[in-house]
């Protein structure tokens, strides 16, 4: 605030001071020298008159050599102080009177150009006159007269004094009138200032810079930052608004959305856990029927009643896939540091369990611990490796690939196989419930497996997804958040 | 050094009447006679005189009463010379009858004797009286020439010249020797 009001009103006073001194001194220049010209005119016209005065007594003193009368009349120029000498010469140039006030040394006998009566002369502290005496036309003598030019300095000394007195009481009112144009220029300027400081620096719109009349420029400048102060403190105000509804109507959804995904689940919990009863029926009383009467069943018979016993079988699979589904979106993850690889070589053991003579050849990347439930991770990890192993069935030399990624805020884990693949057109259907790219005659599956992947890993706070072309292999990805940059 | 040069005069008169200024002073010391010539003639420029029917005023005369000291000198001195715009011209005269006209009359030492009856009537025509013979202005003369120290003055009688109706300039006052307001003692 201080540095501002002080800057400008400094600029002000300085100007005002300089702009008076400039002219003030230029004026004084200008009249000291009119006022020297004139002195000199002056102190040459008053020694002109004493010379003329002299001169005019002298001329019976010179017709009839009278050197005493001459000497009585110089003597009259004791009435003027600045004369210090005076000499009256015949006109062939010899000293015929003199009077000297302080005794300076004898002048010598001007020598004054035909034509003219009078002729003047200055040195530095001193101004000569020379004038003929004249008596009916014809010259008869000549008076000398030098006068010091104390007088002129005097008055020179005087009117520097007044210049300098002059000016140092310019310069006070300057002074005074730049307080007064501050009050009116730079304090209005230092309050706006103020205002945009505290409104960069607070985010406060609501402050205003005081109004002010004068002058017009400041006047439109103040109102101008008020009424851009107010457009931006409304706009400010409607966006808060437009937010809080936004944020209202998302919570909104969220809670609807919510409710609804609640009564999903617990439908599906219920459809899925009252299917089991009726199915456990089904497959009991069919392998009742087997033992009871499956020695007299004939070929056709034997096939039918196995059929049921299949489908019931994988029917009962298909629920308990959809309870453990349902049960992964309400259960809580509790994570802790994880031996990925562990884990791994787990899941592989136990996918490796019923390959059948199968060969496959297993590439594992060295991999790093994590932060996940194990429990959750490792359905993900044996998902996985089982549907590479599912999907390379049909390949003489199978190959299945697992490592990781590290990228700036996540670790991304994959699995390569080399298998059957898919169409890249399809890759968004690859994580959603019963959405299967492949006929369940050619690879078996419910349909449910990558959507529980990518639900746990959804819980994780990560992401997955899949490359592929048909017949030349997949590659699933899921990535999981490092250094708690997610939940 | 600065000049400042003011009121030209008519320029070659003023270099002439220099010149000859110039020349003069520069010429050996004058002789008295040649030194009381140009009083003489330099009187007439201090001194006015009555305008007056009786005198041609269509020049200025000098006259010399009696025996003639100046001999030539007075005409040098004369010749040439205006008083008042009006030529000068030098006469001599022998008796008083013939002064008529006379503006100075000069009165030789040989009318001293004469000269208590000469004065008064000279007085009364307004001619000025100038002599160089002693007890001249005491007398009732109105100039009278004083030689002291080898220096030429003289001595005025202001009541006579008043008589003749004659004004005398202060200045020249200043420069007499001496100034009597009547007959008897010098002030």
């Amino acid at each position: 605030m201080s540095t501002l009001h002080g800057t400008i009103s400094r600029r002000l006073t300085w100007m005002n001071m300089l702009v008076s001194s400039i002219a003030l001194l230029i004026a004084g220049v200008a009249f000291a020298a009119y006022d020297l010209a004139t002195l000199r005119a002056e102190i040459v016209r008053n020694l002109s008159i004493e010379a003329q005065m002299v001169g005019s007594h002298s001329v019976t003193a010179l017709l009839f050599n009278d050197a005493t009368a001459a000497e009585e009349t110089l003597a009259a120029l004791r009435a003027s102080p600045a004369v210090i000498r005076a000499q009256v010469f015949t006109p062939d140039g010899h000293l015929f009177a003199a009077y000297s006030r302080d005794g300076s040394p004898a002048l010598p006998p001007p020598r004054i150009p035909g034509g003219l009566t009078e002729m003047s002369e200055f040195d530095a502290s001193s101004v000569y006159v020379a004038r003929l005496v004249v008596s009916d036309g014809r010259p008869v003598g000549i008076v000398r007269i030098r006068a010091d030019l104390r007088e002129m300095y005097d008055r020179l000394a005087h009117f520097a004094l007044i210049v300098v007195t002059v000016l140092l009481v310019s310069l006070a009112g300057a002074l005074l009138v730049s307080r007064v144009s501050q009050r009116a220029i730079s304090t209005p300027l230092a309050a706006v200032a103020a205002v945009a400081r505290q409104v960069t620096q607070e985010k406060d719109y609501a402050v205003r810079a005081p109004h002010v009349e004068t002058p017009y420029e400041l006047a439109v400048l103040v109102d101008s930052f008020n009424a851009m102060l107010l457009e931006i403190q409304q706009r400010d105000r409607s966006l808060q608004e437009a937010q809080a509804q936004l944020e209202a109507r998302v919570r909104e959804r969220t809670d609807e959305l919510h409710a609804t995904n609640n009564e999903l689940e617990a439908f599906s919990y219920s459809v899925s856990h009252d299917l089991r009863a009726p199915l456990r029926h089904v497959t009991g009383f069919a392998t009742l029927l087997d033992q009871h009467a499956g020695p007299s069943l004939d070929d056709q018979g034997r096939r039918y009643l196995t059929t049921i016993t299949d489908a019931a079988a994988r029917m009962a699979k298909l629920i308990d896939d959809l309870l453990a589904f349902s049960r992964m979106g309400r259960a809580s993850v509790s994570k802790r540091r994880v031996d990925l690889s562990q884990l791994v070589r787990e899941a592989r053991d136990e996918v490796s369990a019923d390959l059948n003579g199968r060969r496959i050849a297993w590439t594992i990347d060295e991999l790093p611990a994590v932060d996940a439930d194990p429990a959750l991770l490792r359905p993900v990890l044996v998902n996985l490796l089982s549907n590479a192993v599912k999907y390379t069935s049909t390949r003489d030399h199978a190959r299945i690939e697992v490592g990781t990624e590290t990228r700036a805020s996540e670790l991304v884990f994959f699995v390569r196989d080399n298998g059957v693949g898919f169409d890249m057109a399809y890759a968004h259907k690859l994580f959603g419930v019963f959405q299967r790219l492949h006929r369940a005659d050619e690879f078996t599956g419910t349909g449910i497996g990558l959507a529980n992947v990518r639900r746990i890993i959804q819980r994780h706070g990560g992401r997955t997804w899949a490359e592929g072309a048909v017949d030349a292999g997949a590659t699933f990805y899921f990535s999981l958040p490092t250094q708690g940059a997610a939940a | 050094m600065t000049g400042t040069y003011r009121r030209p005069l008519r320029a070659a008169a003023g270099l002439v009447l220099m010149s000859v200024c110039v020349a003069n002073a520069q010429s050996p010391p004058r002789s008295e006679y040649e030194i009381k010539a140009a009083y003489l003639f330099t009187f007439a420029k201090f001194v006015e005189w009555p305008a007056r029917s009786a005198r041609d005023d269509a020049s200025f005369t000098v006259c010399v009463l009696g025996a003639d000291p100046f001999g030539a000198v007075l005409d040098t001195t004369l010749a040439g010379a205006l008083i008042r715009g009006r030529k000068v011209e030098g006469r001599r005269i022998a008796a008083l009858d013939a002064a008529t006209g006379c503006h100075i009359v000069f009165i030789g030492a040989s009318e001293e004797r004469r000269t208590d009856t000469i004065i008064p009537s000279l007085t009364a025509s307004g001619a000025l009286t100038v002599s160089d013979m002693p007890r001249f202005a005491e007398r009732g003369g109105m100039i009278q020439f004083v030689t002291a120290a080898n220096r030429v003055r003289f001595e005025i009688n202001l009541a006579s010249a008043r008589q003749a109706g004659l004004t005398m300039s202060s200045e020249l006052l200043r420069v007499a020797s001496a100034v009597r307001n009547g007959s008897g003692p010098a002030e």
